[in-house]
């Protein structure tokens, strides 16, 4: 899984949103959608502990990842689902197609530990792995492991690298591009927060994801390298030690599902990315006219009530 | 009988025993630049001790509470307006 990468991500596909939908698909929709995916499917990975007993999945990546168990949560194929389900309740392309891109980039980027999602659900239950770094959640291990071997496995290098990404497109943070590209394209939203907020409160309410993401990879870093005492194979360490190399790092026992040859796995990702790009540059004229007339039919709803 | 008597204008003058409305604080933008750092100087530092608040909702409610509780919880201090009089994007 990944931890920041998905904070980051939501501005990453904000600042690159096809030239025509810049200023019109919302930010939430972009946020939830990234998002739905661990909501769904993460709370039972960890479990909880009551009364001395714990609670959760027994094989925590075959729930997150896998078929049967959550692992659907996290294929392109229930993105759809739930953006034609946004789309037939309100007919706002702002927050269908946001929903979409959001969702794609969650996915698209957690084929990158060594379990990945199943792309191409409903047709094929393999799962689709870079096996860039090691898939860390146990019930053992709990939260605390896992972040551990993410931010000492090359999982640091993804979150830094989105990071960065971010910051190439720095503008996407400023208040002038909140207020001329992030609030009219969700209005309702911005304005019904600004009964409680000011504009101050709104902008770090805007910027509160990456702010999270950022002190998320920062701090678990610091714990897992420098607060931590781990025994690691009956030997004592200062901090976990690191593993940038490819499915690090060592000290976690390695867990796979049934899955496609690596090789094809960025390729066929980045295809689904242009596809995912190309279906919502394509639809997004066609979804004017719906939008226009859901709008027309609740104002005259209103009117009449 | 009297005439009923028109009620008379309000005066443009503010009377003596009226205070003028207070307004809200606002920081200026190093201040802003400042509680942004802070918030996340103090979130790291503690959370690193204490990992349960390294939650989604913890991490952004603490920037929300830090840039925007601060100043507010200044304002409530003296006795000056905390909620806006109205919404940032009404036509000004």
């Amino acid at each position: 899984m990944s931890w920041a990468a998905h904070q980051f991500e939501v501005y990453a596909v904000e600042a690159h949103l096809p030239k025509k939908m810049v200023g019109q698909v919302s930010w939430f929709a972009i946020f939830f959608g990234d998002f739905t995916p661990d909501f769904l499917a993460k709370f039972w990975v960890y479990g909880f502990n009551f009364h001395g007993r714990h609670y959760g999945a027994t094989k925590p990546y075959q729930w997150h990842r896998g078929w049967p168990g959550m692992g659907i949560s996290h294929t392109l194929f229930f993105g759809i689902m739930c953006c034609l389900g946004i789309w037939a309740w309100k007919h706002n392309r702002a927050w269908t197609i946001g929903f979409l891109l959001g969702f794609s980039a969650h996915v698209l980027t957690d084929v990158n530990d060594s379990i990945g999602t199943m792309l191409l659900f409903p047709f094929s239950t393999l799962n689709w792995s870079l096996h860039t770094w090691a898939y860390a959640a146990t019930v053992k291990g709990g939260k605390y492991l896992d972040a551990a071997a993410y931010y000492s496995s090359l999982g640091f290098a993804m979150d830094f690298f989105w990071f960065i990404v971010v910051l190439g497109s720095w503008r996407v943070l400023t208040r002038d591009f909140w207020r001329t590209k992030v609030v009219p394209a969700d209005p309702h939203v911005w304005s019904w927060l600004g009964q409680w907020l000011d504009e101050r409160g709104l902008l770090a309410l805007y910027r509160s994801v990456f702010f999270y993401g950022v002190c998320r990879m920062i701090a678990w870093t610091t714990w897992a390298h420098v607060v931590a005492r781990p025994v690691i194979n009956g030997v004592r360490h200062e901090g976990y030690p690191w593993d940038l190399s490819w499915t690090g790092p060592w000290w976690v026992q390695h867990v796979t599902l049934p899955h496609t040859s690596p090789l094809i796995v960025l390729p066929v990702a980045l295809f689904l990315l242009g596809c995912v790009y190309f279906v919502a540059i394509t639809i997004w004229d066609r979804m004017e006219s719906g939008s226009i007339k859901a709008i027309a039919w609740r104002n005259v709803r209103r009117n009449t009530r | 009988m009297p005439e009923p008597t028109r009620p008379s204008p309000p005066s443009p003058e503010p009377s003596p025993n009226r205070r003028p409305a207070r307004t809200a604080w606002v920081p200026s933008k190093w201040v802003d630049v400042v509680l942004y750092v802070t918030a996340g100087v103090t979130y790291i530092g503690f959370s690193i001790y204490n990992k349960w608040l390294l939650d989604w909702i913890v991490g952004p409610a603490w920037l929300i509470a830090w840039v925007w509780g601060v100043p507010a919880l200044y304002n409530l201090v003296r006795r000056r307006p905390v909620r806006p009089r109205r919404s940032p994007f009404e036509a000004r």
